[in-house]
């Protein structure tokens, strides 16, 4: 669907939508705007205040179906933005962004992510390129079993080990109970 | 379809851009969400900015790849990247999942139950003939358009944006066309607007105060007890404006002390602004707007383009409404210091008083007349600092020439943070009065200087915002304003320290600009009223030497540096 057929989508309509990238959905239209051909839904109707929001070049559209028409979700003459508040989540979103990456080992397996999870759980840790140091000191390197465990004071290897044999089983049983 | 579009802007600046769209936009920022691309390739990431024009772009912060598309891309799949750019021609759709479109963290009503419009600061210019205006909360909606026109206009005129907008200057994608937008879509958010209209200059002010933690120095009620629950949430917000406005603060800094405003309160434009809001019914929980008025004497000396110069100059961020209210009189610096006296607006506070807290309490401010004087340039965000409800009445001469710091100790019990870069705290922030707030903040930056302060009310209440381990001390003297760090003592003892620094002055006006994370109160409480003849060649910021502990990051809160007068009061007072 394109701008310059001129037709406009309506505000409030609620359709039923196939994307020619395979999507398929059903929202409501929020706005259309024709200048940049965006077609700004939300999706669902009864599924709570939290809706998932699609801003959707109309150009791919592959087909649409009409369902209904309700009420015009978003009157933004009526509302304002705190862009203090937007600021504020733009920023934890980064940061929380920033703490997730630094959990995710880069080249690893997914045994190895698990593992680092689990261990997450009661040690810190943190990736060294496919190597996982807890406790700053301790390292566990591919294949990530206990013999794996390297470095720290005895203290802490030992402990170190038992959590990661520990945490090991603990992920098989998960794996063999799927 | 045939049916009904959402209306494009009327405005005629950009009829193009559907407001919802920008308003979706604007609600999307800063969430997660998966950018589909042409080639079948899923972005995720947080959406950062958007390019609003007609090719409609964004940006994404932290973006990865989820989904392989048929295309190479530059991406590694799973890899993270920093920034990236989306153009038009790549985009298909943007998901932003499990959102609440309204939410009220972000979006507020403006129309809401807790809406307040609550008329801000307008200054008003006896010299120049013009009168302060309050708009009615109906009419600030009303004449949102025309505010924003203007507003947009005196911000064109500057060169200088207004408040935020969601591009940071790394990003080029949102383009000034969105800024339009957004100032014009949410006018009564971004709050403050210059009219000039027949040579006549009022600032109007509008702002929702419950629903805009951001700009709570408008004129907001200091007392009010909702917002010294939202200090911390205020300052955490100050600080990214203080980033923005930090060298400008720092020019401005300069020319406070070196002259002096003659102000006095416009009894006359309470009235009036009570006989309107009144009806309302919203002007009690919002702050009794700051109005001030240059004294006749400076008036005269204020030039028009003085006054041009303190209202285009403005530095304000968007989302904080400005009370710009005072003069500067560049020339008035040997003149005997007039205090400012206090605005009376009892009748204002007794309300508010009674509609939060009815019978609870009694209210006790801290002067019978709380003065409300503005620097030229208030941000909101800048003006964060609260003043408690039960400031300690201190009484104060208007005109002493001295004025040594109050034996009453302040007896608020609720914690009063700082502002970074609030000089006017280390002038003012002190003060009792609750209508300080837009007092408080950024300095515009701007050659004319105001003076503030003139009764040094911070005296009294100056040691509740110091942090508990300071022992700050003001002293005001005669246009003097001197701050004095207690771990300064040594190295600034007392009028001798002044009068060297005065004699050679540390940094010049250009010199003061202090790293913009830097803690505001060493540039700006620093800067010295000096005597006239010290003042001879031009304004002279001076700035505490080097050795000087200009920078307090042991203290999180900023702490006036009090410097002794030459009477040398604090030594007395705080042995």
């Amino acid at each position: 669907m394109d701008a310059s057929s001129g037709d406009e989508f309506a505000v409030g309509c609620i359709l039923s939508i196939k994307t020619s990238l395979g999507d398929e959905f059903e929202g409501q239209i929020i706005t259309y705007d024709r200048p940049s051909n965006i077609l700004v839904l939300q999706e669902g109707s009864d599924s709570g205040p939290r809706r998932n929001i699609r801003l959707l070049k109309a150009n791919y559209i592959k087909e649409f179906s009409y369902l209904g028409q309700a009420e015009d979700p978003l009157d933004p003459k009526k509302c304002c933005i705190d862009l203090n508040a937007l600021q504020a989540r733009e920023e934890a979103a980064i940061r929380q962004a920033e703490a997730d990456a630094e959990r995710i080992g880069v080249g690893v397996t997914v045994e190895a992510q698990n593992i680092f999870d689990a261990l997450s759980k009661t040690l810190p840790v943190h990736w060294d390129k496919t190597a996982i140091v807890v406790m700053n000191e301790v390292r566990v390197s591919s294949p990530y079993l206990p013999e794996s465990v390297s470095g720290g004071t005895p203290a802490a290897n030992e402990r170190v080990k038992k959590v990661l044999e520990f945490e090991r089983k603990r992920l098989q049983a998960r794996v063999a109970g799927q | 379809m045939g049916a009904r579009a959402r209306e494009f802007s009327d405005d005629g600046v950009s009829p193009s851009q559907s407001e919802a769209l920008v308003f979706a936009t604007m609600c999307i920022i800063g969430l997660p969400v998966e950018v589909h691309v042409k080639d079948g390739s899923v972005y995720s990431g947080i959406l950062h900015t958007a390019c609003l024009g007609k090719d409609y772009g964004i940006i994404l912060k932290k973006a990865r790849m989820i989904k392989k598309g048929k295309l190479e891309a530059n991406v590694a799949h799973g890899g993270m990247v920093e920034t990236l750019v989306i153009l038009t021609g790549d985009l298909v759709q943007v998901v932003a999942k499990a959102f609440q479109l309204l939410d009220d963290d972000i979006v507020r009503n403006i129309t809401g139950e807790d809406t307040e419009a609550v008329a801000g600061t307008i200054p008003s210019f006896e010299c120049l003939g013009t009168e302060a205006k309050m708009l009615k909360p109906s009419n600030a909606v009303v004449h949102k358009k025309q505010i924003n026109n203007t507003r947009n206009s005196v911000q064109n005129e500057n060169g200088f944006a207004h408040g935020f907008t969601a591009t940071p200057s790394e990003d080029n994608l949102m383009s000034k066309i969105e800024e339009h937008e957004v100032r014009r879509k949410e006018p009564s958010y971004l709050g403050s607007a210059l009219e000039i209209e027949n040579g006549k200059r009022d600032s109007k002010i509008l702002a929702k105060s419950e629903e805009a933690p951001s700009f709570p120095d408008n004129g907001r009620q200091v007392g009010d007890d909702r917002i010294q629950g939202k200090q911390d949430h205020s300052k955490q917000k100050y600080e990214f404006h203080r980033k923005e406005t930090a060298h400008e603060i720092q020019g401005s800094s300069s020319s406070l002390d070196a002259c002096i405003t003659h102000m006095k309160p416009v009894e006359e434009i309470d009235g009036k602004m009570a006989s309107e809001l009144l009806p309302n019914g919203v002007s009690h929980d919002g702050p009794a707007p700051s109005c001030v008025k240059p004294n006749k004497s400076c008036s005269e000396r204020a030039s028009a383009a003085v006054m041009d110069d303190i209202f285009s100059g403005v530095p304000t961020s968007s989302n904080s409404v400005v009370g710009v209210t005072s003069v500067s009189c560049p020339t008035s610096l040997a003149t005997p210091t007039e205090m400012v006296l206090p605005r009376g607006s009892i009748s204002n506070k007794s309300a508010k008083e009674s509609k939060l807290n009815p019978g609870a309490k009694v209210f006790s401010p801290s002067f019978t007349h709380p003065r409300s004087v503005t620097p030229p340039a208030v941000p909101a965000v800048a003006s964060v600092a609260y003043v408690p409800n039960n400031s300690p009445v201190v009484p104060v001469a208007s005109s002493q020439p001295e004025i040594g710091i109050s034996p009453f100790a302040p007896r608020s019990s609720l914690p009063v943070k700082f502002v970074p870069y609030s000089n006017l705290i280390a002038g003012n922030g002190g003060s009792g009065s609750q209508y300080s707030q837009p007092i408080i903040g950024h300095m515009a930056s701007r050659p004319q200087p105001v003076r503030y302060a003139g009764q040094y009310q911070p005296v009294q209440a100056g040691p509740a915002y110091v942090h508990p381990n300071s022992q700050a001390v003001m002293v005001g003297r005669l246009g003097q304003l001197v701050y004095v760090h207690p771990v300064s003592y040594d190295v600034v003892p007392g009028a001798a320290a002044i009068s060297q620094l005065s004699a050679r002055p540390l940094l010049t006006p250009n010199q003061v600009q202090f790293p913009k994370h830097q803690g505001s109160v060493p540039s700006q409480a620093l800067q010295l009223c000096v005597p006239p003849p010290l003042l001879a060649n031009g304004q002279q910021p001076f700035a505490v030497p080097s050795h000087i502990p200009l920078v307090q990051p042991p203290f999180p809160a900023n702490r006036p540096i009090p410097v002794p007068g030459s009477n040398a009061l604090f030594n007395t007072k705080f042995p």
